[in-house]
């Protein structure tokens, strides 16, 4: 399915920049931008500013966030940053601190 | 995806360090370092400029940069190796390709033997003017045996003045009318 995952145990401090999915189950710093989908698990962290496609956050994420489609917040998802997306979803339980820019 | 296997992409360029403990299964391009404490295979398609250190690394693509393993490197039909590889055991299959220093035999840095032959290499161009030095004698036939050396090709092309001793006032006019 996801062409990219980056496990659990695995933390990349640098860029990561992906013409296909991504899933982090572990730790980013950086920089992630990727063309398709971006799915944050529960227990990864990305610390970054994330661009790409529709997005699924269940983990911690701390950056500034940009997508061309859809970006879920699903419960237990913790997000600091602002988030530029077409749609957004809040689930409830989900942590979320910043602006949000839906180009009304 | 068991969530203990890591997977980049053939569409996934990483710029950075990647550490960790798990298994990593390279596809697309890595540049700055890669330290895993579990395996790492490096895809046909995957490249990857980096130092790569893992317990296990099995290897068909390129890599540009230095391989330690804890336990084994194996490179395998289709690796493109430009680098070192140091590993308790390192396995090269037919079309595998390297470039660089072997080591096998124990685990983590052997950056000796590389010094060790790289002074050995310096060594002798140390040795000659140091001999100038120390006795008179011998070490005269010597340096000029080998001052002889590059003399001959030297001299066919553009005729430099050989040992030159204190000029007298004059001579380097001399020696330009003979040019």
């Amino acid at each position: 399915m996801a062409s990219t995952v980056i496990g659990a145990n695995i933390t990349i401090e640098g860029e990561v920049i992906a013409d296909e999915d991504v899933v982090v189950q572990g730790t980013i710093r950086g920089k992630l931008s990727a063309k398709d989908g971006v799915v944050v698990e529960a227990g990864a962290v990305v610390e970054a500013d994330v661009s790409g496609g529709p997005m699924t956050f269940a983990g911690q994420v701390t950056g500034n966030v940009t997508s061309t489609d859809r970006v879920e917040l699903q419960s237990g998802a913790r997000v600091i940053g602002n988030v530029k997306a077409a749609r957004i979803t809040i689930a409830d339980g989900a942590h979320f601190k910043g602006n949000v820019d839906m180009d009304v | 995806m068991a969530s203990g296997g890591s997977v980049i992409g053939p569409e996934t360029r990483i710029r950075g360090r990647i550490t960790g403990s798990d298994d990593i299964d390279v596809r697309g391009h890595v540049e700055g370092e890669l330290t895993i404490a579990g395996d790492v295979r490096v895809d046909s398609a995957a490249t990857i400029a980096a130092n790569v250190h893992g317990r296990r690394i099995v290897v068909r693509g390129a890599i540009k940069g230095d391989i330690a393993a804890d336990e084994a490197i194996t490179l395998e039909e289709g690796a493109r190796v430009v680098g070192d590889l140091r590993a308790p055991r390192v396995a090269i299959a037919k079309g595998g390709l390297v470039r660089g220093y072997v080591e096998t035999g124990h685990a983590g840095e052997g950056h000796r033997p590389k010094a060790a032959a790289q002074t050995k290499k310096a060594a002798p161009v140390h040795h000659a003017p140091a001999a100038k030095h120390h006795a008179p004698p011998k070490p005269a036939a010597k340096v000029t045996v080998s001052k002889a050396a590059p003399k001959p090709a030297a001299s066919r092309g553009k005729a430099p003045p050989p040992v030159v001793p204190v000029l007298k006032k004059g001579t380097k006019a001399a020696l330009t009318k003979k040019r």
